[in-house]
């Protein structure tokens, strides 16, 4: 465990619901995680993994019919889960804060791009003068790269490009220099040389500021060149976390391999079809017993342990450090890495 | 020298142009014009997967429904199979529709919420008045078993099916007609890697099978050159570089391609080093509503940006080498 004063954020335990008509859609299922200053943790996984339950999980964001159901989450040493929506809301954009995919929900249409920033600053610095609040707004569109910051600061979200959005949608976020930003898919529905811009916009923000940074995404392109460390998920668990290297170079759980394995690599050319993940995720309403991943995996298809029994976290050493896994095999696929 | 029918392009473009009308704000009375393609040319040869790639607004998906005659050109013409579809009748175009399909990013909304699986890939068949009921019926479960989806599926609508089940459906529909060229408009964008895996292996199967050609829409360059034989890069409505998968992603000569393929994140160890060592593209992806009249990619190009031959002039898409296509007065100045 890093030492109190370098931890951004803790997540113990936390488990989140939707209620359906079939019964309980477990999305978010015991996951534990630590964050510190400066850390760029990356979430990946499959739609419908649990990804973006665990991120309004931990903002206290989730509606009904979804809900928390147990856990905490620890920032700057308070457990902030029981929190009230009220007091929730002097937390949120100061000390923890998020962007999501689709800019357009983090932007009012009807007003201009400054009067957002000056509404975030003025929510949590009441003694902001509306002067001092207006230069910051500038400043901040600067930080974010904005081109001609001073005259665009007073133009509407649509007279901005989709890059130009997500980067004042960020602006916001950052606006009262939170200790966690979580990004959820937050480069997506941007086009390549943007999406450049903005991780690198998020790099800055890590180096100056300290800020921790959870960037949800599918794309392991951009969690191999964003993050330090990684965290898989599947079926509502963090099935692998380890150093970001350690899943490109030893995937040790077998969804981790199988995910990396199924991205188009021109190199492989040859080598016939992808190696697509056989089967569909388990419904998270009816969990089987054993390993989530136990029906559609290449190891446990066929064993009764993978079915019966579900997998304890093993720590594991791998080439990049510790890696923590849940799988029955991990010790043996890690050893068979090293030979 | 006489061209043999096999050495002719199935599907060609010449000049091809599409400029819309718009209206400027909220004067309506104000209404300008803006060319979204811009003096267009390339030839699709038969059986193989030509790419079409570029950044949102570059022209890509007016580009797949302008060839397959979907929306009419503004100056210039598009020829299929020698043809030039300007000059065909309703019912021959009706006629052709049936050698050309075109499969959607989106499956969902082009499937019918009312109709099963079945009925939809039937459908076309019936449009097109093939064999008799049974024969058409038959027809739709083989296409359907071939993209792999039972008999019992069929009988389902598409709310009961996964995203990737959709896509396939929406393939067989395209496919039941044997059409020689299907285009293939961002197929796998709206899909999980796993399901996107799946259905780039379907889709090359039945090319396989049937013999068919491509033209693959793709902002996911990764993608494009898993799954193209040759690629052509547009950026605001023009051909940047038009090469063979291999010249254009490891010899790439136009400033925008390489600006474009440094910014793919690649998913392998030491990432971190590996953007860290990389130029950062300058300024916004443009808007075709704002032209430069230079060169297009001038006011971000690392090599022509205030170059006044770059600004003045635009360079006309020639040959650089063999087989290799590129529109830049400094072609392969910038490194990869």
């Amino acid at each position: 465990m890093p030492p109190a004063a370098d931890l951004a954020l803790s997540v113990r335990n936390l488990s989140a619901v939707f209620d359906d008509d079939g019964g309980e859609v477990r999305a978010v299922r015991d996951v534990s995680f630590d964050l510190r200053r400066s850390e760029r943790l990356g979430i990946v996984g499959e739609s419908g993994a649990g990804k973006s339950a665990l991120a309004l999980s931990i903002l206290g964001l989730l509606e009904p019919p979804g809900r928390v159901t147990g856990g905490e989450v620890v920032l700057a040493g308070r457990d902030i889960s029981k929190l009230s929506d009220r007091q929730l809301s002097a937390i949120r954009g100061r000390e923890i804060s998020i962007v999501l995919q689709d800019p357009a929900t983090a932007l009012d249409p009807v007003k201009t791009v400054g009067a957002q920033i000056v509404e975030a600053l003025a929510a949590h610095q009441p003694d902001l003068s509306r002067a001092a609040a207006r230069t910051r707004a500038v400043e901040l569109l600067r930080e974010v790269e904005i081109p001609h910051a001073e005259r665009r600061v007073g133009d509407y979200p649509h007279e901005y490009s989709g890059g130009m959005r997500q980067r004042a949608a960020i602006a916001i976020a950052i606006a009262n220099d939170p200790a966690v930003l979580i990004a959820d898919e937050p480069t997506t529905a941007l086009d390549v040389t943007t999406q450049a811009q903005v991780l690198a916009l998020l790099d800055r923000l890590v180096e100056e500021h300290r800020t921790a940074v959870v960037l949800i995404t599918h794309n392991l392109g951009v969690v191999s060149e964003f993050c330090d460390s990684v965290a898989v998920m599947y079926a509502g668990r963090f099935v692998e976390s380890s150093p970001v290297d350690h899943v490109f170079l030893a995937p040790t759980h077998p969804y981790s391999e199988a995910l990396l394995k199924c991205v188009p690599d021109p190199e492989r050319l040859a080598d016939g079809p992808l190696p697509a993940i056989a089967g569909l995720p388990p419904d998270l309403a009816h969990l089987p017993g054993g390993c989530s991943f136990a029906a559609r995996c290449p190891v446990g298809r066929e064993l009764a342990l993978c079915h019966e029994q579900a997998p304890i976290l093993h720590r594991v050493s791998g080439p990049a450090g510790e890696a923590r896994v849940e799988c029955h095999f991990a010790e043996q696929r890690i050893a068979e890495v090293r030979t | 020298m006489s061209e043999s029918p096999a050495s002719t392009p199935i599907l060609q473009a010449e000049g091809l142009s599409k400029a819309f009308r718009v209206s400027d704000g909220e004067r309506l009375a104000r209404r300008r014009s803006i060319t979204v393609l811009d003096d267009i040319s390339l030839a699709v040869r038969r059986s193989e997967t030509f790419g079409v790639v570029g950044e949102s607004g570059c022209g890509k998906s007016t580009l797949a429904r302008c060839l397959l005659a979907l929306l009419e050109p503004s100056a210039g013409r598009v020829m299929f199979d020698g043809v030039d579809l300007a000059r065909i009748e309703r019912e021959g175009l009706r006629a052709l529709r049936r050698r050309m399909q075109l499969v959607f990013q989106d499956a969902f909304a082009s499937l019918d919420p009312r109709m099963s699986a079945g009925a939809i890939v039937e459908e076309p068949l019936l449009v097109h008045q093939v064999g008799d009921r049974e024969q058409r019926a038959q027809a739709a479960l083989e296409m359907l078993a071939s993209v792999g989806l039972t008999a019992e599926q069929a009988a389902r609508r598409p709310h009961a099916f996964s995203g990737g089940q959709r896509q396939r459906i929406a393939i067989a529909r395209a496919f039941v007609l044997r059409p020689e060229l299907v285009i293939l408009d961002e197929p796998t964008s709206a899909l999980d890697v796993s399901i996107q895996a799946q259905v780039l292996n379907l889709l090359r199967g039945l090319q396989r099978e049937l013999g068919l050609t491509y033209v693959f829409v793709s902002h996911d360059l990764t993608v494009a050159e898993y799954f193209c034989d040759r690629v052509a890069v547009l950026y605001l409505g023009q051909v940047m570089e038009l090469a063979d998968r291999t010249a254009l992603f490891h010899d790439p000569l136009h400033p925008y391609s390489v600006t474009l393929l440094s910014s793919v994140p690649v998913p392998r160890a030491g990432g971190r080093a590996r953007r860290a060592a990389r130029r950062r593209p300058i300024g916004e992806v443009g808007s075709v509503a704002e032209r430069p009249p230079g060169c297009p990619f001038e006011p971000r190009c690392p090599v022509g940006r205030g170059r006044a031959v770059c600004q003045g002039e635009r360079p006309a898409l020639s040959s650089a080498k063999e087989g290799h296509l590129v529109a830049c007065h400094f072609p392969g100045e910038l490194e990869r």
